[in-house]
């Protein structure tokens, strides 16, 4: 199963450009499902139809859903869920907020995830299109599956340290619900059970994201950031989304004379910026594109010379390459500030921090017991050396990439 | 100190519209604040000039801040952070903030806390947040909510626990595994911190959320359910701002069919949100940079005072009682016999005379059968069965 997830700035047209593909795939006869991740969710209002967690057919080999965190944690997540609800119903909160607290941060993300690959394994699609959230939540997306691992990893620790210890006793004392073994369990093992499912999907080959922007100043350095961060954490993109071009005779219009200028350069920058990916375009219209025939029509348009479930484009991604007297591992890392960037190698990992983000690669066995040598950063490339441990140390920290 | 929250589906404006009601609010003599608290921060990219996770003054009268999240938590929860990293790693110096930050919720928490240490510098009289897209910062105001819950339930008890066991459990040989005293203290803190924040985001006389759109449907759309949504979590929104409008000059020719859609997504915008409507049209240029930014702002306020509460009270209001689910719509000026109320699929339908307002239900009303709807001293109750 092929499956692309679009991803930019708020208001590119990310859902637009994500009912185009689907709506023009299916044209061309392939199995295709939509699915919106976006919490705020608008594939409805775009495909002006009301749509739920199950895939409603939509056309011809055209199904629709929209990822419902909620109804994905009382299938999933039962017990934890009827936990939480009897917890907050304790308390004396209304039941109506009570439910919606109950939607933790991160279950949005989890609930996309969750039912892409579920659809995956058994809905026959040839195609799954994913409208994500903005950028920032993209990204969290696609690297829950690690995350969570870490997150879990901590939460047992501290679940074992401290309530398996402290809960029998407290249970004396207090008249409130406090979660059971069974609340654990579930826990467990819907993330331990199911995230290796979803990081496999995350780093097939036949999952790429794009990036869909617009000809402005504010939305395009967003999209580089993005990029940069797509590529640290070693998420294949394969073609970047150049939406709300001016037709001709929009560029006539004296009002518009200086966006017209502008959007040449800025067209050439993300050529650039992006290269060697393909930048598809689009026009803006005079009408939005709402409804199964406008999409369609955007989706011909778009992909006129290319198939909408190909893959497009690629990128160097992540190497490891034996060299004299240990191990050279490159990272790409396009437009990263040198100045945010540090590298330290952790039991079988390898943390890399660019800026805000960080990234703990798992290195393949051979490598995870070799010491950090050094670390330097050059025409977009991180290049990490690995030596055998020596007498020193077995973890060795390196400052700032030199 | 007043704060003002800047929300709307992503893409509308909300960062130049936040530095823009900054630059007003300092036109007006107030000492402004803008700060942002999306992850994705661009009020760098906006000015044209980089701001980053320390205040830095964009020009008189006017500070900005990025929230770093990972910067926040290194700078505090020392406490924390040595427990877990005796509890973790042991012997290893690693820094265990990073590792915390995969904890959802850790984000929202460091954006509160930041409003509230704006608020304690007391250098300022109005704070700007240019928050995440609405999904985002609806689950930011709610956070204080979810943590209230977990500090009444278990944080008294864990603690009475550790305090009881630590002695025990320390002649065991295990004493790095209950967390000691300091590890609660540090916990009660950020929780008063939290407490804090709360109380201002539900002050009405404080705190306002703006909600910042494009007249498209989508748009229009998705803002219709955050005014609902806000409304429902306690929030007031005082104004709405509906950015890049197609100025007459600009609505001919190609754009003549544009220019009608927005005639109508106009309409509907007015028969949506019952507070002031602001505007702000389509520029020839970006906006970018502190100048046009500034006059951005004169446009949208014109007169007023960005920094004032620009309408009172919550029109739309959710509580329960012993009927069932209570939604209270404030409908001033309005009659019995103008008045008419139905539910079409999520939404609550009311007209009065010829205007209609359509209100986004919460999904958990969805679906509900309405009991009962009447009309007392210009509130109008619709009752859900429960």
């Amino acid at each position: 199963m092929r499956l692309v997830l679009y991803t930019g700035k708020g208001g590119v047209g990310k859902t637009t450009t994500a009912a185009a593909t689907a709506a023009c795939a299916a044209a061309r006869g392939r199995r295709t499902l939509i699915v919106s991740a976006d919490a705020a969710h608008s594939l409805g209002d775009v495909l002006e139809r009301r749509l739920g967690p199950r895939p409603e057919p939509i056309a011809p080999s055209l199904d629709a859903l929209e990822a419902d965190a909620r109804a994905e944690m009382a299938r999933h997540w039962g017990r934890v869920r009827d936990y939480l609800l009897e917890l907050f119903r304790h308390q004396g909160i209304e039941a109506v907020v009570a439910e919606e607290l109950a939607l933790l941060p991160g279950a949005e993300e989890l609930a996309t995830l969750l039912a892409v690959e579920e659809q995956g394994r058994e809905g026959g699609y040839d195609l799954v299109v994913v409208d994500c959230a903005p950028t920032d939540a993209t990204l969290r997306l696609l690297t829950l599956p690690d995350v969570a691992r870490s997150a879990l990893r901590i939460a047992l620790k501290l679940q074992q340290a401290v309530s398996s210890v402290v809960n029998p006793l407290a249970r004396v004392l207090i008249a409130a619900p406090l979660p059971d073994a069974a609340v654990f369990k579930d826990v467990e093992r819907l993330l331990y059970g199911r995230l290796r499912r979803l990081h496999a999907l995350i780093a097939s080959p036949q999952t790429t994201v794009r990036l869909v922007v617009t000809p402005e100043r504010m939305v395009i350095d967003e999209a580089r950031r993005a990029f940069t961060d797509l590529c640290l954490f070693d998420i294949a993109c394969d073609a970047v989304v150049m939406n709300r071009l001016l037709p001709d005779e929009a560029r006539q219009e004296p009002f518009f004379r200086d966006w017209a200028r502008v959007e040449h350069e800025r067209r050439q920058e993300v050529e650039s910026l992006f290269a060697p990916l393909p930048v598809l375009t689009a026009p803006l219209r005079d009408d939005e594109v709402l409804g199964l025939d406008a999409l369609r029509a955007h989706g011909q348009a778009l992909f006129q010379r290319v198939e909408p479930d190909a893959v497009l484009g690629v990128r160097p991604r992540v190497r490891f390459t034996a060299e004299k007297g240990g191990w050279r591992v490159e990272l790409p890392l396009p437009h990263a500030e040198r100045a945010g960037l540090d590298v330290s190698k952790l039991h079988g990992e390898l943390i890399v921090r660019s800026g805000a983000r960080r990234r703990a690669l798992s290195l393949p066995r051979r490598l995870a017991s070799l010491s950090l040598s050094g670390a330097r950063f050059e025409r977009d490339l991180l290049v990490v050396r690995l030596v055998p441990a020596g007498a020193s140390a077995s973890r060795l920290e390196a400052g700032p990439c030199a | 100190m007043r704060v003002i929250l800047l929300t709307g589906k992503g893409g509308v404006g909300k960062t130049s519209l936040a530095l823009a009601t900054a630059l007003g609010a300092a036109a007006h003599g107030h000492r402004a604040f803008v700060l942002s608290t999306d992850p994705a921060h661009s009020l760098g990219d906006a000015l044209g000039f980089p701001i980053g996770p320390q205040p830095r003054t964009v020009c008189p009268g006017v500070t900005a801040q990025e929230v770093g999240a990972l910067e926040e938590l290194e700078r505090s929860w020392s406490a924390i952070q040595g427990w877990l990293r005796g509890l973790l790693h042991e012997k290893t110096d690693e820094l265990v903030a990073e590792e915390l930050l995969v904890f959802p919720g850790l984000e929202e928490l460091m954006a509160l806390r930041a409003v509230r240490e704006v608020e304690a510098r007391g250098e300022y009289d109005v704070c700007v947040v240019d928050c995440a897209p609405t999904g985002a910062t609806l689950r930011m105001l709610r956070f204080p909510d979810v943590l209230r819950i977990f500090m009444e339930n278990f944080f008294e008890i864990e603690r009475r626990g550790a305090r009881w066991l630590r002695p025990v459990i320390g002649r065991l040989g295990g004493s790095k595994l209950v967390p000691q005293e300091e590890f609660f203290e540090a916990f009660e803190h950020l929780y008063r911190e939290i407490e804090d924040v709360r109380q201002i985001l539900l002050d009405g006389d404080r705190t306002t959320a703006r909600l910042v759109l494009n007249p498209a449907r989508v748009v229009v759309e998705e803002t219709r359910r955050s005014f609902a949504y806000l409304s429902l979590y306690g929030v007031s929104t005082d104004a709405v701002i509906v950015n890049r409008e197609l100025p007459p000059r600009a609505a001919g020719g190609w754009f003549a069919r544009w220019a009608e859609k927005e005639r109508q997504e106009q309409a509907e915008i007015v028969a949506s949100f019952p507070v002031p409507i602001l505007h702000a049209p389509l520029h020839p240029k970006e906006l970018i940079g502190v100048e046009s930014l500034r006059r951005l702002g004169e446009e949208v306020y014109g007169s007023l005072d960005p920094a004032a509460v620009l309408a009172a009270g919550r029109p739309v209001r959710l509580r329960k009682d012993a009927r069932g689910t209570v939604l209270e719509i404030e409908l001033p000026n309005a009659s019995k016999e103008d008045v008419d109320v139905g539910v079409h699929g999520a939404e609550l339908h009311v007209r009065v005379r010829d205007a209609q307002r359509r209100i986004s239900l919460p999904d958990s009303l969805v679906g509900r059968t309405v009991a009962s709807a009447r009309l007392e001293g210009g509130v109008l109750a619709v009752i859900f069965e429960a």
